[in-house]
């Protein structure tokens, strides 16, 4: 738990140094710190949570995208609420009980209310709106769900495993997840989301969309586990309807869209469609690394992406497909950037994306499921559509007058270098995801 | 470790050739170096090949949970296709000499070579899916910025249409892994799968798009038409000989009880695009989608001696695709010139090019008349192994492949009759159809290849005719 310690008091400290020249380095250097913490497996001292090697893993990824963040950002304060979110990563990932999950849960939550609360138009305002009101929502059917598996269970702290589930209890626990399903932008519970990560700063839509979420779903699948099996005949019907519905719909909205954070919001839907699909393999063994690989992936190109919207747009949402036209032009090395990100969340080989759609979907086929996996695969061939139509604007295309792009500094880009090597690095060597497991160390 | 090398090494000089080198330039040179020192290489795996079955390469990047290991094995069909595809990128970088935006174009070629390498070499199924996917990247681009008027319809559908076969075929794989744990192409028994039916149709599907055989081919006329010439020889030349390989690799020798259950559909699918094919470019008075649809008639052939499940079928087969890489690239890159200098795609007005520039216009006869068959040109050998392997293996009715024959000398000759020959159309006569000698002589070459295997074939088949002696499968193949 030292790295949460130490990532809570430079959240706090950090705020006492902002407009010094001492920030950025206070920060880099703290989560350099606690991602070293993670490495060297300093010990869980607490009930409740406890440390695996694939969450390990998968906090040294949030934090090294988390220093690609604190490089590429230019506002100190949401530097200082992403130390915030990359505290509660920890709890929220360590925590084996219902009671721990809920309380980091809110803890991300609450923080992300605070990250989209920066705002500089009306358009802005729109999308943090939207979001704070889902947001209360998904918290109050939480809260229902927690109140009502207490109410069946007697007991408040119990983790998943090992116990047998009432009716009450199972009441509880769906109200609960139709709750967190809101934040993982599942349909029907996904519509804030389009609205709300196409509208606010990209860089703040980087961090929720590409950090958080991932992390929710980890912590959801690695929580959840052992109730999805015990009602697997109800929750696979469940489980295989929404997820089929987010990634076909996801992939269907995005293709319209003429902005790209909007295009992005979508994709980030149907993303979040593959993920849940792993739900319905829950018993495979490939499942919890086919979910993990894909969650990986996601941190890299996901914020990736959203960072390089910030940065070519100088912080407004509504860059459009005509503003990024003819950008090779402008800045080669940007357009790779964004080409290759872009190509590894449509599943593109040697990219991380790849990997983990590919194991994800596989995880799918070994359940006896495939029709499930064909749908997602063409699903994959779907959102070729308008991830290649983003890269045709960029290198097909020539470029408009009005463009609004702006040059990106050089940090910036050093930030990319770093998110592009995560993309590449699981791309390639898979032996770094497949030793890992989520037994308890 | 210098097979390893041959695949990632050119994706890393590819990235270093697009950043850096394009106030320098040399970027040509460089992807010739590379694609001449990749042919010597594919030369000596060929002659230090086993006498049979496979010889190992080597095995990297070990990931035994998800089998995720690349094991690199040649056998002397994967070795003939490592020859064809350096030949063709040889080819394709000379005929693409004074081609603009030079540091991206060979970045591009250059990339493309690391996996197209991979493919032919690696037996593990999730590696030959991954560079299957990868060579995707760099086609897409070269229609893309170098193509036509319509070139981004084309480089979207060519993107999109290729995708969905890679996913039906990622699926089969996967179902492969299940019901054998392994992914290993040589270590995969068909007796052991549970739904053997059901993967090899999704393999034959995708494979067919690639190919392609119709009704699957309808993104080829329009990226062949809206390519730039030699990237269109590249696509005829290398691409669609992927499919054929898959089809031959996993459809056939893979899956061979299922192959011979349903080797009529390949046997229908290779008529029907045969035909179609050829009617379709006797109708056409696009020069250049003329000659997109005699290959995909060609392809029709490769497809019915596949069907013909044998062991002469197969090897006539590999004959008609090398064949076809030779025939077809000349007929694309002189029919991209006569674009280039008349800024016309229409036959009709051309017409005289014989007066005003004989020795590229023979150039374009010689490529045309052995695509329909003439004696004494590869085109001739293949068309009549084809037809004799696929009466011996269904029937003397067959013979009506030699209809498809007759159609494409029509549309050739007729091509010839309002292209080279005939009245100089005014057009023409404004031309100038001076082109840039490194072009010419790989045009030249490649013409005097099409004309040595046709008087020699013996060379080629001797190499060919090993490529399946060591298979032993059902239906008489010995």
């Amino acid at each position: 738990m030292s790295a949460f310690v130490l990532m809570f008091f430079a959240t706090l400290f950090s705020l006492a140094l902002h407009r010094t020249f001492v920030f950025k380095p206070f920060v880099l250097l703290m989560i350099v710190l606690s991602g070293f913490l993670i490495f060297l497996k300093t010990p869980v001292l607490m009930y409740g949570f406890a440390q695996s090697s694939a969450t390990n893993l998968f906090l040294l990824v949030i934090f090294i995208a988390l220093l690609a963040f604190t490089l590429s950002e230019d506002k100190e304060i949401n530097i200082t609420q992403s130390l915030f979110i990359g505290a509660a990563s920890v709890l929220l990932l360590r925590g084996t009980t219902l009671l721990t999950f809920v309380f980091s849960f809110e803890a991300v939550s609450i923080i992300s209310f605070a990250v989209v609360g920066h705002i500089r138009s009306s358009i802005q305002a729109d999308g943090a709106v939207k979001m704070f009101i889902s947001g209360a929502l998904a918290t109050a059917l939480i809260v229902l769900g927690l109140a009502l598996f207490t109410f069946g269970g007697g007991n408040f702290n119990l983790s998943l495993s090992n116990i047998h589930f009432n009716a009450l209890m199972e009441v509880g626990l769906w109200v609960m997840l139709a709750g967190i399903f809101y934040k993982l932008t599942i349909v029907p519970m996904h519509s804030w989301a389009a609205d709300s990560y196409a509208n606010i700063k990209p860089s703040s839509a980087a961090l929720l969309s590409g950090i958080a979420k991932s992390v929710v779903f980890v912590a959801v699948l690695k929580l959840f586990e052992p109730f999805f099996i015990q009602t697997l005949h109800v929750s696979i019907f469940i489980l295989i309807v929404l997820s089929v519905l987010t990634m076909t719909l996801g992939n269907i909205l995005a293709m319209f869209q003429k902005r790209v954070g909007k295009m992005l919001a979508y994709s980030s839907i149907a993303q979040a469609g593959y993920m849940l699909m792993v739900f319905i393999a829950v018993k495979d063994s490939y499942a919890q690394i086919g979910l993990l690989y894909l969650a990986i992936a996601y941190v890299f190109m996901q914020t990736a992406l959203y960072l390089l919207l910030d940065n070519i747009g100088g912080g407004i949402s509504d860059i459009t497909l005509d503003d990024v036209k003819g950008l090779v032009k402008k800045d080669r090395l940007v357009s790779l950037f964004f080409a290759i990100q872009i190509f590894s969340l449509a599943g593109v080989p040697l990219l991380a994306g790849f990997m983990g759609k590919a194991i994800a979907t596989y995880a799918v086929v070994d359940a006896g499921y495939w029709i499930v996996a064909l749908i997602a695969l063409l699903n994959s061939t779907f959102s070729i559509g308008y991830y290649g139509w983003f890269i045709k604007n960029i290198y097909f295309d020539h470029s408009v007058k009005q463009s609004r792009v702006i040059s990106v500094s050089t940090s910036a880009k050093i930030a990319q270098i770093i998110l592009l090597g995560g993309t590449l690095f699981f791309g390639i060597f898979a032996f770094a995801v497949f030793h890992t497991s989520f037994c308890s160390l | 470790m210098i097979y390893l090398l041959t695949i990632f090494l050119p994706m890393l000089l590819a990235g270093y050739i697009y950043l850096f080198t394009r106030r320098i330039g040399g970027a040509k040179y460089i992807a010739l170096a590379l694609f001449v020192a990749l042919f010597i290489e594919a030369w000596l795996t060929y002659t230090n090949l086993l006498p049979s079955g496979y010889t190992m390469l080597g095995s990297y990047l070990d990931v035994k949970r998800f089998d995720f290991v690349l094991t690199l094995q040649v056998d002397r069909f994967s070795v003939i296709m490592l020859l064809l595809v350096s030949v063709l990128l040889i080819f394709v970088t000379l005929t693409s000499w004074s081609v603009k935006h030079q540091s991206a174009y060979f970045s591009l070629l250059i990339f493309f070579a690391g996996p197209i390498f991979g493919l032919f070499m690696s037996t593990n199924l999730l590696w030959f899916f991954i560079f299957w996917e990868l060579t995707l990247i760099p086609i897409y681009f070269l229609i893309g910025i170098w193509g036509d008027k319509q070139r981004i319809f084309a480089a979207m559908k060519f993107f999109i249409y290729t995708h969905l076969a890679s996913m039906l075929m990622l699926l089969a794989f996967f179902l492969l892994y299940k019901q054998s744990t392994t992914f290993d192409m040589t270590q995969i028994k068909e007796g052991a799968l549970t739904t053997p039916a059901l993967i090899w149709w999704l393999l034959f599907i995708a494979f067919a798009i690639k190919m392609p055989l119709f009704p699957f081919h309808t993104w080829l006329p329009i990226a062949h038409v809206e390519a730039p010439a030699p990237v269109s020889s590249l696509l005829a030349g290398v691409l669609l000989k992927m499919g054929a390989y898959g089809m031959i690799r996993l459809v056939v020798l893979m899956l061979p009880h299922q192959a011979q259950k349903y080797d009529y559909i390949i046997l229908i699918l290779g008529l029907a695009t045969l035909f179609y094919a050829a009617f379709m470019a006797l109708y056409t008075t696009h020069i250049k989608k003329m000659v997109a649809y005699s290959s995909i008639s060609h392809m029709g052939l490769v497809a019915i001696a596949i069907s013909a499940l044998s062991f002469s079928g197969l090897s006539s087969a590999l004959f008609e695709m090398i064949g076809h890489a030779l025939i077809i690239s000349i007929l694309f890159v002189i029919a991209g010139i006569f674009h280039e200098k008349t800024g016309s795609w229409q036959m009709g007005d051309m017409g005289g090019i014989m007066q005003k520039a004989p020795y590229l216009a023979t150039l374009f006869v010689i490529g045309g008349l052995a695509a329909l068959g003439l004696p004494s040109t590869i085109g001739f050998i293949g068309e009549l192994s084809v037809l004799i392997s696929a009466i011996m293996a269904h029937g003397v009715w067959l013979a009506v492949i030699a209809a498809a024959s007759l159609l494409s000398a029509g549309y050739f000759i007729w091509a010839f009759r309002r292209v080279i020959y005939g009245k100089q159309s005014k057009v023409v006569a404004l031309t100038n159809f001076a082109i840039h000698p490194v072009v010419f002589g790989a045009l030249a070459i490649f013409a005097i290849l099409v004309i040595a295997f046709g008087i020699f074939p013996q060379f080629l088949f001797s190499g060919i005719d090993r490529a399946f002696d060591t298979y032993h499968l059902l239906g008489g193949l010995a």
